[in-house]
This record gives structure tokens, C-alpha cells and sequence, in this order.
């Protein structure tokens, strides 16, 4: 007779082996990283260029991020998407306060070719004008359609209060378009590409001599001084609602800032958060959808910024329930503030966060990207082994003492939309 | 080449093993033959909401999610109008955690009031989250009633309206579990750094004293062929007019399911589709437009959807759009254009064959096809396809008698 009752015996996870990419340096401030160990066919190119959302205006770096494909004197946005295109490549360009990421996908055997596609492209973009106009035309329809959503407007609002007298407060209205000048366009690109190129990340088992060839032509983009970002965020405390006609769910917003990977309470807090809402049987699932049915789902993150970072809890509820949802979340920072997480509880998320770093750190391409979000803070694989530690060694009065610490519900950003 | 060995249990339970030495990290899949489309139409999202009641609780233990978390791993499931899939990912030495639930809960759930209630709550608040508060969410809830008329496709996993979920009762929870719920009825995948033998033993003693229960039958309404040419214009509170352009296209399992997705893909490219360089680039009617298929298993739906610039009008963009359409009927497609689709798509298979949790995903799936080792064949059928199935394929497909038409105009234009 089998015995449903009890759990299976568990086993411990006793070490991860964690693989560093090869390290070339491309310029002062670029390096170049290279995963070679792949079982694979396939391969990933990354530029990630000093030409986020602060470097200028919002919305002339977010239309050079959307235009790098747009053209050059010998070809046309199509033609480039067409070679792109046969040789089986996608491509993704992601934008965010501090950089811009170009991503490549491909085979190996064309991640080459496809580089000199992406070369020629930047190198010789012209920004044409009906490319612009239509990029434009595109953004103002999505902007005004992501207006209608409750979620984007309470993250917009959260972001200006959470960044409040600084450039990563700045947000796009729909009239910033009608001013957009070309020139803006092409300075932006000069200032914050041509000479921007922060790193340079390869994932693959290429040969060695196509591994050279495309870092020494990457070399020209590279930066010329470190760069610099702000490190001195305060958010606005307080309520700040939003009323949305008809919605019948409201999205809700509740952070403050903090830190990064830098700080030594970094690794304790990012425990705690992770008791509180960051997983499946979080604190916050389980009491405001689990057990209320107040929600769909709900979450709590642990941000980072090159110098800063913050906390915030997200999640869309029935109107009705707002302020119900809201009480309840306030009910669960207090009980991290005033009471000890039991053991059985603080036992189960030892478990879950290490056989999630077991996952995180399977494969090249996870491998790789658990590197770079270390290396994104000058910190290296060192990093994991006294997270590994942390997490087996933490203790509830620690953990109380950081939700008093960091998580007073008068230090927090609350914002309603809906 | 993904490599798999397939036994199955005295009680009907199909297994597939999947060899990874490479990964410290396992997955069990499972997969359970019900999907929407098993629905009755007085009762739908039926098997939706279930899918969340199989995390409350089974007959021997309590909860599902923290056992799994405390092993280490993680899981999540998904319902279509096809399937409804179970996933558990976790180190693999822990393997014994992830069958010992998903067998008691193959035994028996433990049927509380407290969770079907609570899960039903959930569920309509995802109802009014992915459907009712997000501009264009309701655009499935009725293109699928304008396109099926008949068979049960016609209403969206999330079900026809919030009352069928209100009215979900204990009664139609337990009769539910029952009918589909059981080795006969489900395909599961391990796949992990694993012998065979060890996978056997393991899988028998977990599993093989659940009772096999009776594969449902399943009758289903099919769905009488479309003659004639539907529309149907809503008015919503959207900033911009968006068209739902949905053709009948070929079941799953019918090699014109293939021509079908190389098409959509070749009216889908970036920046260099015909669809873009006639719709946007020469005139600017739109200011996106893409082309899918639905792939589900009966027959499916090939969409064309976007939204309209400003000061277009459906109908000026509807002449235009046929003219397109007519003239992918007349010239077939590039042989150059087809030979770029197709690495496009290996290069895409050789990203998604990575994980072993795709893989084992995509095992079962194939398993219920028919045979699971068509995730090893089906390259070979999209590369016989030509240029001249691609042109037949369009002049079936691009008929007027053979569209429902959705569109959604902007009162806020």
C-alpha cells in the first residue's frame, strides 16, 4: 500500500555549478562576453548601447530605439528586415531607463552574416522621414489605446511618484509627439549610439575566428567615458488615485524606493519579498486571491537601477474590493513587522529559492543571463555562492528586522487607478 | 532530434520518457484530454475553473503548490478549447514530490466547498481582467459565436458569460473529475536526467493503482460548412477601429493545417509582408496588421486583424484589403520568400526545442495527435510545402463566403 499521507523524503540541493563567459574587452568601459558551451545550434547577440529613456527626451529616445532598422542610403527598413528575414534571424529591441538592448537569434552559422547586417544598419541609418512619420502615427494609436488600460495608468503614475524630480519620472503624453523634429532623431542617435556601446554579450558555439571579427568591428561604438547615473531617488508618499470611467477593476500600486544588488541587505530583503509576494504561495496570493478571491493575481518585486532600486507590489482587484485588497496588504506587511515567519514557512522558501537558482542557472542562455544580472553590479558569481548561504542561513528576527526596517507602510507610494 | 521512449500503465495511462543528461532540473507533464470544446453549452468554462480547483487540495494532501515549493519547484497549467496541460518543474532528485501529487490528484480531489468557491471568485476576476476591462478584451468573446454556429469552439475557455462560473455547483465539480480525470483520459511526459527502468518503477508504483476510468467519448457537434459571408460591427469605447478577418481553415491534422501557417507567416513579416507594403507602406488604411492561426484541433480559424489609421474608413480598407488578398490568390509567392519563411521557422523550432519543458509540453501534445514522435516529423512536412500549394491553399481559403467579419469601431474616433 502506497503511503499518500506523507511526502516523499527531500534532497537538499548541495552546490550549482556556475559557468562564467569568456571575457574579452572591447574598450575602457565595453567588454565583450562570450558563452561558448552550447549543445546547440542556435546563438544570441546582444549590444546593449548607453541610450536609455534619461539620456534626453522619453519619446525621442524610445523613437531611435524604434527606428535603428529603419534605413540607410543603399536600402530600404524593408530590405533589411528581408535580409534579416533569409537568414532566418529575429531581432528584439528593448528600452528602459538606462539602456537599450539589441537582441539577435539565429542559428549559429548565421549569427555572423546577421551582425553585418545590424553593422551596415547602424552605422549608415539615415532616419527616413516617412519612417518616422509612420512610427509616430503607430506610438500615439498604442499610447492612447494603453491609456484605456488601468494597469498602465497606475504603473505611470507609480513611476512618476516613485522617480518624482528626476529624469526616470519623465513620462510621454500624446501632444509630445506633435513637436518631434528629425534632427532631434539624428542627434540623439550620434550622441548615445555611435559612441554608446556599454557591452556586448554572446551566447554560442561560434569559431573562434567569427568571435574576433565581430568584436574588433564592434570596438568603434565603444564608450569613451563611464557612464553616470542618478543615485538619489526620494518618492512621493502618499495616496494618489486615478478615476477611470466604467473600469470594473481597479489596478493598484504600493512601493517606495530602495536598492540593488549593492546594498548588503540586498540578499535578506529579497528573501522577504519573496515571503511576501513573490512566488505562487506568497503571503499576498494566498491571502488576497487564495483565500479572498479578491484578485486574478498579485505581486510583489524587488526591482534594481545601475545605482539604486525599489520595491513595489502590483495587482488588479474588482473595484468593489479596493479597499478591502488594500486593508489586507497592509495586514500582511504589519504581521512580517510585528510577528516571527514560522519555521515550516521560512523551511519551505529555503527550498523554493534554491531549487529555483538550480533553474535559473540551467543552460547557456540562463546562465548567461544570471552572469549579466550580477555583472550589471561589478559583482561576480561570488555573488550566488552567499546567496546560496543567506538563504540557508537567514533567521525570522532577521527577516522581522527588515520588514520594520524598509517596508513602513507610511514610507510607501500608494497608487489607485480604476 | 528529440528522443523519447513511450510505455503505458496497466490502467491506460500513456507515459513518455524523455532523456536529459544535461539539465539538473526535471518535468513531469500532464496532459488531460478535455478541453472546451467537451463543454456543454449551458455549462461553459467549466473545464477553465477546473483547472484552478485542481490546485485546491487533493484526497490525501492539502496543498499542492507549497508540497511542490518545498521540493524546490514550480508549476503552472493552461486550458484551451482543446486540452488542459499540468506542468511541474523542479531539481530533479526531487522527482518522487512532483508523482506524488500529480497522482493523488489523479486519485481523487478533495472536493471543499471553500475552494470552489474562492476559485470561482478568481476566475471571474480574470474574466474581468484578460476580458472585460482591457480595450478590445471581449473581440473573442464574439468573433467565435459570429465564425462557429455549431460546434463548441463558438464559446472561449473563459466561458460565455460570468453566470455559467457563478453558477458552477460541487455536484458538477465531482461529475467532472469523474468523466475526464483519469488515466485513461491523460498522457504524461517526464523528462530529466533519468534511466528507463528507474522511470518505470517509479511511474508504476505512483500511479498504476489508479482506477483507469473510461476514456470519454467524444461527440461533438461539427460544424456545418460556411456559404455565406458574416459581419458583425460593434461600437466600443476604443481609440482606434480595429477588424477581425476570420476564414475557416483546415484541422490540425490535415496537411493544408501547414500551407496554412507558412501562409499567415508570409503575410505576417515584418516590415516586408504584402499585407504591409499594400496596407501601410503604399496607402496608410492601417497602422498594424498581422495574420495568425488559431491552431486548434477541429477546424480552425485564420485570422487577419489590425487596427485602422484615423480617418479610414472599414469600408475604403475592406476594398483594399480583398484587392491584396485576390492578388495572393493570382501570383504565388517567391521561391526566395519561401525558403526564407522556412529557416525562419527552423531557426525558431531550434530555440524552442531547448527547454526540456517545451519538449515535454510538445510530446504529450503530439502524443494525443497521434503519435508523439511527430515533434521529430513535422519539419519534414512544412518542407515539402511549395509555392504552388501555397497559391492553391489561398484561392480555398480567401473566399468571401468563407470570412466572418468582426469589427470594432472606435467611438472615441
Amino acid at each position: 500500500m502506497i503511503k499518500r499521507k506523507n511526502a516523499p523524503s527531500l534532497q537538499a540541493i548541495e552546490k550549482i555549478n556556475f559557468i562564467s563567459p569568456v571575457k574579452i574587452q572591447l574598450g575602457e568601459h565595453t567588454p565583450f562576453f562570450w558563452m561558448k558551451e552550447v549543445p546547440n545550434e542556435t546563438a544570441r547577440l546582444d549590444f546593449i548601447f548607453h541610450a536609455g529613456t534619461t539620456r534626453g527626451s522619453n519619446l525621442i529616445s524610445s523613437l531611435v530605439a524604434g527606428l535603428l532598422f529603419s534605413g540607410t542610403n543603399k536600402k530600404t527598413a524593408t530590405d533589411i528586415h528581408n535580409e534579416l528575414d533569409d537568414l532566418g534571424a529575429f531581432f528584439d529591441v528593448g528600452l528602459g531607463h538606462e539602456s537599450v538592448l539589441v537582441s539577435f537569434y539565429a542559428l549559429k552559422k548565421n549569427i555572423l552574416a546577421v551582425f553585418k547586417i545590424f553593422e551596415d544598419a547602424l552605422e549608415h541609418v539615415n532616419f527616413p522621414q516617412n519612417e518616422i512619420d509612420e512610427l509616430i502615427t503607430d506610438r500615439k494609436q498604442k499610447l492612447k489605446i494603453n491609456c484605456e488600460k488601468v494597469g498602465f495608468l497606475a504603473q505611470r503614475e507609480f513611476q512618476k511618484n516613485l522617480f518624482h524630480g528626476t529624469n526616470y519620472a519623465r513620462q510621454t503624453e500624446l501632444e509630445d509627439y506633435d513637436t518631434v523634429r528629425r534632427e532631434e532623431i539624428i542627434e540623439y542617435f550620434s550622441k548615445n549610439y555611435k559612441n554608446g556601446l556599454r557591452k556586448v554579450v554572446l551566447v554560442g558555439a561560434l569559431d573562434e575566428v567569427q568571435v574576433t571579427e565581430i568584436a574588433e568591428k564592434s570596438k568603434k561604438w565603444c564608450l569613451h567615458e563611464e557612464p553616470l547615473f542618478e543615485n538619489n531617488f526620494k518618492n512621493n508618499k502618499g495616496v494618489f488615485q486615478l478615476k477611470k470611467k466604467d473600469a470594473v477593476q481597479s489596478a493598484v500600486r504600493i512601493g517606495k524606493t530602495l536598492f540593488n544588488k549593492n546594498n548588503s541587505d540586498f540578499l535578506g530583503f529579497s528573501i522577504l519579498n519573496t515571503i511576501l509576494g513573490d512566488y505562487f504561495g506568497s503571503r499576498l496570493m494566498k491571502n488576497i486571491r487564495e483565500d479572498k478571491g479578491y484578485t486574478y493575481g498579485i505581486s510583489s518585486t524587488e526591482a534594481e537601477l545601475a545605482k539604486s532600486g525599489y520595491f513595489m507590489i502590483g495587482t488588479e482587484v474588482g473595484s468593489a474590493q479596493k479597499d478591502l485588497a488594500i486593508q489586507e496588504i497592509k495586514n500582511e506587511i504589519e504581521r512580517l513587522q510585528k510577528d516571527l515567519v514560522p519555521d515550516e514557512e521560512l523551511e519551505l522558501v529555503r527550498n523554493y529559492l534554491l531549487g529555483q537558482l538550480l533553474k535559473s542557472a540551467d543552460g547557456p542562455y540562463a546562465m548567461t543571463d544570471l552572469f549579466l544580472s550580477v555583472d550589471a553590479y561589478d559583482l561576480d558569481f561570488s555573488f550566488y555562492e552567499n546567496y546560496i548561504q543567506k538563504v540557508k542561513n537567514i533567521d525570522a528576527e532577521e527577516l522581522r528586522a527588515l520588514a520594520v526596517k524598509y517596508l513602513a507602510w507610511d514610507s510607501m507610494t500608494i497608487v489607485i487607478a480604476g | 532530434m528529440v528522443k523519447f521512449e513511450r510505455f503505458q500503465l496497466s490502467n491506460g495511462l500513456k507515459v513518455i520518457f524523455h532523456k536529459d543528461t544535461s539539465t539538473p532540473m526535471a518535468v513531469v507533464n500532464v496532459l488531460y484530454d478535455i478541453g472546451a470544446r467537451d463543454e456543454s453549452e449551458e455549462k461553459t468554462g467549466f473545464a477553465h475553473l477546473f483547472e484552478h480547483l485542481m490546485f485546491g487540495g487533493s484526497v490525501n494532501i492539502p496543498d499542492f503548490d507549497t508540497e511542490l515549493q518545498k521540493a524546490g519547484g514550480e508549476n503552472n497549467a493552461f486550458t484551451s478549447n482543446d486540452i488542459t496541460n499540468y506542468y511541474d518543474v523542479l531539481p530533479a532528485n526531487n522527482l518522487n514530490t512532483a508523482l506524488w501529487l500529480e497522482s493523488d490528484r489523479m486519485l481523487s480531489l478533495a472536493f471543499t466547498e471553500k475552494s470552489l468557491e474562492v476559485q470561482r471568485s478568481v476566475v471571474i476576476e480574470e474574466f474581468k481582467q484578460r476580458y472585460l476591462n482591457q480595450p478590445y478584451g471581449d473581440v473573442w468573446l464574439e468573433l467565435r459565436p459570429l465564425a462557429y454556429k455549431k460546434h463548441p469552439y463558438k464559446w472561449a475557455t473563459i466561458g460565455k458569460e460570468i453566470s455559467h462560473i457563478e453558477n458552477a455547483t460541487m455536484e458538477d465539480v465531482r461529475a467532472f473529475f469523474k468523466k475526464y480525470y483519469c488515466p485513461s483520459n491523460a498522457i504524461l511526459c517526464i523528462a530529466g536526467n533519468f534511466e528507463l527502468d528507474f522511470i518505470k518503477e517509479r511511474m508504476n508504483y505512483w500511479f498504476s493503482d489508479i482506477d483507469s476510468g473510461k476514456k470519454p467519448a467524444r461527440i461533438i457537434a461539427s460544424e456545418p460548412k460556411q456559404i455565406e459571408f458574416r459581419e458583425l460591427e460593434l461600437e466600443r469605447n476604443v481609440p482606434a477601429s480595429a477588424f477581425y478577418y476570420a476564414f475557416k481553415m483546415a484541422e490540425r491534422k490535415h496537411p493544408d493545417y501547414y500551407i496554412a501557417d507558412i501562409l499567415s507567416d508570409s503575410l505576417s513579416r515584418e516590415k516586408s509582408s504584402l499585407l504591409y507594403l499594400k496596407l501601410k507602406k503604399e496607402k496608410p488604411f492601417v497602422s498594424e496588421i498581422v495574420a495568425y492561426i488559431t491552431g486548434s484541433i477541429d477546424e480552425g480559424l485564420f485570422i487577419i486583424s489590425g487596427k485602422l489609421n484615423d480617418g479610414i474608413s472599414f469600408e475604403d480598407f475592406d476594398n483594399a484589403l480583398w484587392e491584396v488578398l485576390n492578388e495572393v490568390c493570382l501570383n504565388p509567392i517567391e521561391e526566395k520568400e519561401l525558403n526564407s519563411l522556412k529557416i525562419k521557422m527552423q531557426t525558431a523550432r531550434a530555440f524552442q526545442e531547448q527547454g526540456i519543458l517545451n519538449r515535454s509540453m510538445n510530446l504529450c501534445y503530439f502524443e494525443l495527435l497521434g503519435d508523439a514522435n511527430g515533434i521529430n516529423e513535422e519539419h519534414l512536412i512544412y518542407e515539402q510545402i511549395t509555392c504552388d500549394h501555397i497559391q492553391s491553399y489561398a484561392n480555398e481559403l480567401f473566399q468571401k463566403t468563407n470570412c466572418s467579419l468582426l469589427k470594432i469601431k472606435a467611438q472615441q474616433a
